[in-house]
């Protein structure tokens, strides 16, 4: 049957052309679409949690449920020592953010100002590398702000901006800082209200020594983060709780689980049509072989050898179109992931949910093409099932006298 | 060998376009003969000879093959009988367009399960009491029709089958093809004992046969 | 004449059955999904670019210069009612209305965050854009010391109907002042940079809180009546020349990109399903032309010219195809016009769909160049789909064909 079904498909040149050509096609555009897409919501997700909220948070019960200063963490020195004897960690620190208002000569601006350890945060976040202006490891009274904040407050490098807020047993803060360091990551939010100070000066203003109102850690590896994250809080003290990226970055997942979704319509829409084609030009095939079909079933062949005869041209033209276009498809998306597409005149979109770079790479994910060469590979068998249901439904007799 | 008892066929059947093909069809085949069923067009011979051959089913009546009764088997227990017992040679020749002269003939005995060693001795044997030996690496729409009804013959004798059965094989052919196709199927009836069943309205044919059975308007006439 | 090859055409398209229906349920179901999409598409992105017209810019907003750049309240718009008033009577302004806002730091008991403050008259919203279809909870009185706020911000901060937030602003002359506001309505505009940033108060008492003379605004908005709103925003320019007059696309780049990029994507997706849908019909069309080839031979022989096998042939594809879009019309409006009216429920993502700017629930539009553009994609693929096949019959000799048949 497979020689047989072999010579079939050479003989039948046009259908198994279309076939071929139609399945390379899907193919080749769903492995390369679901890269770019995947791979644009990996990028999305990696600079948002590169650039500020790392991988997993920890916080004090009800923080993020009530906020303010009776919920900050108290003693830091357990959780960060869980931290350190937990394997797989890229780096961890902890941060204590307040808010106020700061200002410079005539313009005022709410801000959040967050004590940070300057040493820890250049491995963990993108701060260091966002630094556009002045120092970034400044010590002292020394603020690193946004550059669409310093815009705001028309204040530089050098210049005094006053910060007039409340430390953590809420008594009033009124000081003068430095203007030490400008820097951008490309998110407005995040550059029009943020500003960061060393976590030993800001801690004498605030009084806030060995309090932290979250510890955040980022993990070598995403995939392996919820394993890393079940581990430390399996270890925390009870009245401290761990949040993943997926609940931290919530909104986000689910934006890309809704961009997912509309994608896959778009290309359930697209295999709709080719799957009706291969289809029709396989029913149009067996249509005209009617005759064969009632002379191998009246010679002795069985229905189930015709159906396998039917099943392995199908499966013989799926699996060279396949062998063509999932080495070619896996190509340009492992090609595009080392050389991402650079989408300049969508950067606007793109930095509005949180693409800070214009570089969209792909992602080449063996797994997932696997799985999606499987979904064409299956919707090509079953193209030829109404065929063989067709052929079946004829008696030998009325097969060899179709016309 | 073949026995019909009380056959009877509709087409149509309980519709105002019914048809009674076949009209209490009894006949007895003995092995190794070499009959014809004749009568004119629309009498039944082609409905006769796919009944007998358990291609089609009949409404009426048992169809013994032996000592077993096959008209009422299961489809696949019917496949294994057309496979195993029945050759058959069509009038419009239907070799698989794909596939050689040789692998067109050798095709039910690779059904069959035979080595390809047993299937290529066995082809050329069957293919040079048929005279097709030459033409062997020939895909089929490069053949005559004679040639290609020779083929057809070769694919359903390759497998020694109990019986052949021949809807109208000389139909097709002009007369000296039909006679040479007619002196060859005498041959192997006489050499390998197939038991050989035509339908013909062909007097050539009618002249060669052993016995004639004769239909008419789905009836057995004489026999 | 035409009458018989039309007939003949009509019997031929629908001669073999499960191939005729294969080919209409192909171009029927793929027309449906696709016009589906097309319009929820659409959908989507109209309705992000409607709510925020409705809720902050207009098609055209007017700031005082530099105000945009340096974002400060020193560069307002004086006597802003009066401008509004000038141009509530230009010709193509369907209304317009003036707004002042101000950045600060919204406050509760145990929570702070950035926070913007905008003045607005909650008639003149209503007028504007039907502001009331933005509550999502409470009333839309502010009272003495009343003020709205977006719903993510009011979650972000804690914030029920009836709490109390201190709201700090620096005023104009760079004073920094506090007011103690009591939450009276939770609004949501889908617009996330209200929703997330927004406390709505009295336009009047802000002007008095930022020490800016009455009537004095950061932005004037205008919808565009029937007029092109390039043209309008000239209009305006000519009429308003101290002032920065800009367009939709100007204010909210992002979304325009949204809506570029689902426009480019619709093409795109329209362009592949209707190739293949070219291709299933070719193949139809060529095997039918094949099955019948002696059948057009002997028509020949007897005299019927090329001309009328030629449109039969076409006549064929285009019933074919005709009974596709039929179908596909039938199901596309069934399936948009649910999706219009009941919408997609998409409120599993909900929180993702409010950081694009989107409802939970996604309604479709339905335009009519959905159906045309489909038609004429339709007709096209049939007409093309015929040149092969009759080319196999312009090289037919009807003496060969006749002589096999005998």
């Amino acid at each position: 049957m497979f020689s047989l079904a072999l010579k079939n498909i050479f003989f039948y040149k046009g259908r198994s052309l279309t076939t071929f050509l139609l399945t390379f096609v899907s193919v080749f555009l769903f492995i390369v679409y679901v890269a770019f897409m995947d791979g644009a919501h990996r990028s999305m997700l990696k600079n948002a949690l590169d650039v500020y909220t790392g991988s997993l948070q920890i916080y004090h019960k009800e923080y993020r449920e009530k906020g303010g200063y009776d919920y900050l963490i108290d003693d830091v020195s357990k959780p960060l020592g869980i931290l350190a004897r937990t394997k797989g960690l890229k780096a961890y620190a902890s941060r204590l953010e307040t808010y106020g208002i700061a200002s410079s000569k005539k313009h005022s601006s709410a801000i959040m100002l967050t004590g940070v350890d300057f040493d820890k945060e250049a491995q963990l976040s993108e701060l260091k590398k966002a630094l556009k202006k002045g120092t970034y490891n400044s010590k002292g009274a020394c603020v690193y702000m946004g550059e669409t904040l310093a815009k705001r407050l028309h204040t530089d490098i050098g210049e005094k901006i006053s910060f007039v807020g409340s430390a953590v047993d809420y008594s009033f803060v009124a000081e003068l800082f430095d203007v030490c360091g400008i820097f951008k990551t490309g998110m407005y939010d995040f550059d029009s209200q943020s500003a960061f100070m060393n976590r030993r000066y800001f801690d004498s203003i605030f009084l806030s020594e060995g309090m932290a109102t979250y510890i955040v850690a980022m993990a070598d590896s995403l995939g392996e983060n919820d394993k890393i994250a079940a581990h430390i809080a399996d270890r925390l003290p009870p009245q401290l709780e761990l949040y993943t990226w997926k609940t931290l970055m919530h909104s986000m997942v689910e934006l890309m689980k809704m961009d997912s979704f509309f994608g896959y319509i778009s290309m359930g829409l697209f295999f709709m049509v080719i799957f009706f084609v291969i289809m029709i030009y396989g029913f149009i095939n067996v249509n005209a072989r009617m005759k064969e079909f009632g002379v191998l079933r009246a010679i002795g062949v069985s229905d189930a050898r015709v159906s396998a005869l039917l099943f392995t041209e199908i499966l013989l033209l799926t699996l060279a179109a396949m062998a063509l276009a999932v080495p070619l498809g896996a190509y340009v998306a492992y090609y595009f992931q080392v050389h991402p597409i650079i989408i300049a005149g969508m950067s606007d979109m793109y930095k509005s949910y949180g693409v800070v770079s214009d570089r969209v790479p792909t992602l080449f994910d063996p797994v997932i093409i696997a799985w999606n060469s499987a979904l064409v590979f299956g919707l090509n068998m079953l193209s030829i099932l109404y065929p063989i249901r067709y052929v079946r439904s004829f008696t030998p007799v009325e097969e060899i006298h179709h016309v | 060998m073949i026995r019909l008892v009380n056959v009877n066929k509709y087409f149509y059947r309980g519709d105002p376009r019914e048809v009674h093909a076949l009209k209490d069809v009894n006949l007895s085949i003995q092995s190794g003969e070499f009959t014809v069923i004749t009568g004119p067009s629309g009498c039944g011979k082609t409905t006769l000879l796919n009944a007998i051959g358990v291609l089609d089913n009949v409404s009426e009546g048992e169809i013994w093959l032996e000592d077993r009764e096959i008209a009422h088997l299961p489809a696949t227990q019917k496949t294994d009988i057309r496979l195993n017992s029945i050759g058959f040679v069509f009038q419009a020749y239907n070799l698989v367009p794909v596939l050689t002269v040789e692998e067109n003939i050798g095709f039910i005995m690779r059904l069959q399960g035979y080595s390809d060693e047993a299937i290529r001795i066995r082809v050329r044997e069957v293919a040079s009491i048929l005279q097709i030996d030459q033409k062997l690496d020939s895909l089929p729409n490069f053949l005559s029709g004679g040639q290609q009804q020779r083929v057809a013959v070769a694919r359903a004798v390759a497998s020694k089958p109990k019986i052949i059965l021949a809807d109208e094989p000389t139909a097709n052919l002009d007369s000296k093809n039909s006679t040479a196709l007619m002196e060859m199927m005498k041959e192997l009836n006489r050499k390998e004992g197939i038991t050989i069943l035509f339908s013909s309205h062909d007097e050539y044919v009618m002249k060669n046969a052993r016995r004639t059975i004769l239909l008419n308007d789905g009836a057995v006439v004489s026999s | 004449m035409f009458k018989t090859v039309a007939h003949m055409a009509y019997q031929n398209a629908f001669l073999r059955k499960s191939r005729a229906l294969l080919l209409v349920l192909m171009i029927g179901l793929s027309m449906a999904v696709m016009v589906g999409l097309e319009g929820l598409y659409d959908g989507m992105s109209q309705h992000m670019i409607e709510k925020t017209k409705r809720s902050d810019c207009g098609d055209i907003s007017l700031f005082a210069p530099r105000y945009r750049t340096e974002n400060s309240i020193v560069y307002h718009i004086s006597n802003a009612g009066k401008k509004v008033a000038l141009l509530q009577g230009m010709k193509g302004v369907r209304d317009a209305i003036w707004r002042i806002e101000s950045e600060g730091l919204a406050q509760t008991a145990r929570k702070s965050r950035p926070a913007r403050v905008v003045g607005i008259d909650v008639a003149d919203e209503e007028k504007f854009g039907r502001y009331s279809d933005f509550l999502q909870k409470g009333s839309l009185e502010f009272g003495k010391d009343g003020a709205f706020i977006g719903n993510v911000l009011a979650d972000k901060l804690k914030l029920l109907l009836g709490s109390k937030v201190i709201f700090s602003m620096q005023d104009s002359s760079g004073q920094l002042q506090s007011v103690a506001l009591r939450i009276k309505a939770i609004i949501h505009t889908t617009n996330i940079m209200l929703d997330d940033r927004a406390i709505y108060i009295s336009r009047q008492k802000l002007n008095k809180l930022l020490s800016l003379p009455p009537k004095s605004a950061t932005q004037i908005a205008v919808l565009a009546g029937d007029t092109e709103v390039k043209t309008l925003q000239q209009h305006i320019k000519k009429a308003f020349p101290k002032l920065d007059a800009k367009r939709f696309a100007a204010l909210y780049p992002q979304l325009k990109q949204t809506q570029q990029l689902l426009d480019v994507f619709n093409e795109i997706s329209f362009a592949i399903v209707m190739t293949v849908v070219f291709i299933g019909i070719l193949g139809v069309m060529y095997v039918s032309v094949l099955d019948r080839i002696r059948e057009f031979g002997i028509l020949l022989g007897i005299g019927y010219a090329y001309r009328y096998i030629r449109l039969q042939v076409f006549l064929e594809a285009l019933f074919l195809a005709l009974a596709g879009f039929v179908l596909g019309s039938v199901l596309g409006l069934l399936f948009l016009v649910y999706l219009k009216y009941h919408g997609l429920d998409l409120s599993v993502f909900s929180s993702g769909m409010s950081m694009f700017g989107l409802d939970s629930t996604i309604h479709a539009v339905i335009k009519p160049g959905y159906f045309v553009s489909t038609f004429i994609a339709i007709v096209t693929a049939s007409l093309l789909s015929i040149f092969l096949p009759l080319r196999k019959i312009k090289r037919l000799d009807p003496i060969e064909v006749i002589r096999s048949i005998g």
